[in-house]
């Protein structure tokens, strides 16, 4: 069976050979081992003098040519390294969101400010420093509100490369420059803030959604235009102790476009995956009843039993995650312990199909190695039906 | 209990932003002390909503809204609240470790702490080893608060406790950390004294020291 056929056959939760790979993106270490080292870091490259120089000076102005075509390179590196690796499925994100403010400093266009800092190992990240929306005024004052026609080319431009040269090869799981629209909320006004704005600023948090879920809908329609065949969409909607908001207020608030967004890929014929951290538990059934096909992540770190959303919600959306990256997909796990790991979600997890395998989120210390082994245990182990015998107390079969 | 404080609690306990401040002015005109509308009011209905998160019934954005509520009340209280008289319990830095930039769960437990009455020193994010022990030093704090997202950060906590320790001051402070790398584990891997998963957990650790010295 061919890989793309058997991750929609497992999203559509019908029969496939064995449990398919999802690679949740991989990071600049990571493509380095694979691809090979650039002879200049990239580090070296943005944090000399002169660069810096030229990022503080003129840095809005060259994002477009050149920060931003590197970080499409890097993010195409990143796309075929995952296919490299061996994954039924990949994570294809375009992020053409950043306009560069100074060499420590680029905002979002959707209201948020962010490091760029050096990921420790020869390279360079970028981490949310702030909210860039502090008051009414700064949201109607913003200056980098994108048309959400032009993000949308962009990303059918970007896609369609993708899609020649790894579209046949691997099932590509497709995401434009938006953001989820309760993540970039969150980001734009801040965490602290953000309850109080939902309160007392309504319409500029309707008018706030209503901007973001355009771009959604638009750059999703571009991803199907090219061939994309699965949405991935990032909204992180919990964090380790649970939901962040009343799971009630986030159907109200977030709900109807997020419906109106998953009805339209549907009706393309596309197929809609979520991906959002932390402790999800009370809100598995509101992201089901939303129409997703996959939910991403079930990070082992949080208090989701994952076994539990199997016999709850497996014959209803696809498990996609599993493979912790605090400790297993890192230098510090020996190599046998990924390998039981997989062969133990295998076993819990694979009965009954709608499961796919795949490290909980991207880490800039995931080694390529762990990730080999990974793949290669779920391509010993993970043929239909599965032989492995469940241990938990809660074992399906 | 008054009818007027039972509608401050109400109000802390129900997250009503909108009407905090004409309440408390209202206590206030009416002849009741700072202290007792703060704790019969504030407090216990801060104690309610800590209650109501641990069932499930609130949730993290509930918390920061009862922080919002308490901000709202607290400048007309504060002001007629004897300062430096003793009754507080005691200072508390707080800090996201060195290399980590995340800080909404450590401004959470800031703000949860400061409503129950701790002094919150707030070092920020990517604070330094060398910063924090200083401020120990400085300020004849008692107690550390350390938060970590960051898989790839949580040495700088095993930083933290080393350098107390060769400080000196490791028998002094208590070392307590919370985020989403953290676990009880790795407190006990890194020499920490507390680990915490939610606000309302740090709160209780914090006050359990407090009750204990």
């Amino acid at each position: 069976m061919h890989a793309i056929e058997r991750v929609l056959n497992t999203l559509d939760g019908k029969p496939v050979d064995r449990v398919p790979t999802f690679c949740a993106m991989v990071e600049d270490r990571t493509f380095n081992e694979v691809l090979g080292k650039p002879i200049i870091s990239q580090e070296l490259l943005l944090s000399n003098p002169v660069s810096r120089f030229v990022l503080d000076k003129w840095g809005p102005q060259i994002t477009r040519p050149i920060f931003q075509t590197e970080l499409n390179r890097a993010l195409m590196k990143r796309i075929r390294t995952q296919v490299e690796l061996g994954f039924d499925s990949v994570w294809a994100i375009l992020d053409e969101t950043f306009t560069v403010i100074d060499h420590t400093t680029m905002v979002r266009f959707s209201g948020s400010v962010f490091n760029i800092q050096p990921d420790g190992y020869g390279n360079m990240t970028y981490m949310y420093r702030e909210p860039g929306i502090k008051s009414r005024q700064d949201f109607e004052d913003w200056p980098y509100w994108p048309d959400a026609d032009d993000v949308a080319h962009r990303t059918y431009i970007f896609f369609k490369k993708v899609i020649s040269d790894y579209g046949q090869k691997t099932c590509i799981f497709g995401q434009g420059p938006a953001y989820g629209i309760q993540e970039s909320l969150l980001w734009s006004v801040g965490f602290e803030k953000m309850p109080v704005w939902i309160r007392r600023e309504k319409d500029l948090v309707k008018r706030y959604i209503d901007m973001n879920e355009e771009i959604c809908l638009k750059t999703n329609m571009a991803l199907l235009d090219t061939g994309v065949p699965v949405i991935i969409q990032t909204d992180d909607f919990a964090f380790k102790s649970g939901p962040i908001m009343n799971p009630k207020m986030i159907d109200e608030l977030f709900g109807p476009p997020y419906r109106r967004i998953i009805k339209a890929v549907h009706d393309r014929g596309g197929r809609y995956v979520l991906h959002s951290c932390g402790d999800n538990t009370r809100l598995f059934d509101t992201f089901i009843s939303w129409g997703v096909d996959g939910l991403h992540a079930y990070e082992n770190t949080s208090n989701v039993d994952v076994i539990n959303e199997k016999k709850l919600h497996g014959d209803k959306v696809t498990i996609i995650g599993g493979v912790g990256v605090d400790y297993l997909l890192t230098d510090r796990s020996q190599d046998h312990e990924v390998e039981e790991e997989v062969k133990r979600l295998i076993a819990e997890l694979g009965p009954g199909g709608r499961f796919i395998i795949a490290p909980v989120h991207s880490l800039s210390t995931i080694p390529a190695h762990k990730l080999r082994i990974m793949v290669d245990a779920v391509k010993q182990y993970g043929a239909y039906p599965i032989s492995l015998q469940a241990t938990s107390k809660e074992a399906l079969i | 209990m008054s009818e007027s404080i039972l509608a401050v609690r109400r109000a802390v306990e129900e997250l009503n932003l909108d009407d905090i401040y004409a309440l408390v002015a209202a206590c206030l005109e009416q002849g009741f002390d700072a202290e007792a509308i703060f704790q019969e009011g504030i407090s216990t209905g801060l104690e309610t909503v800590g209650r109501k998160f641990e069932e499930g019934e609130y949730f993290l954005a509930d918390l920061i809204m009862a922080g919002e509520v308490v901000k709202e009340a607290m400048p007309l209280l504060k002001e007629r609240m004897n300062q430096g008289d003793g009754k507080g319990k005691g200072k508390v830095i707080l800090a996201t470790v060195s290399g980590d930039i995340h800080e909404i769960g450590k401004n959470i437990v800031g703000m949860i702490l400061s409503a129950n009455g701790f002094d919150v020193i707030d070092l920020g994010v990517d604070v330094p080893t060398r910063k924090i022990i200083e401020t120990v030093k400085e300020t004849g704090a008692r107690f550390i608060g350390l938060s970590a997202l960051l898989t790839t950060m949580v040495d700088s906590i095993r930083d933290v406790v080393e350098s107390s320790r060769t400080a000196g001051l490791r028998d002094r402070v208590k070392i307590v950390i919370g985020g989403a790398c953290t676990s009880e584990d790795l407190c006990r891997e890194m020499g920490a004294d507390d680990y915490g998963e939610t606000a309302i957990d740090a709160l209780r650790i914090f006050n359990k020291y407090v009750a204990s010295a």
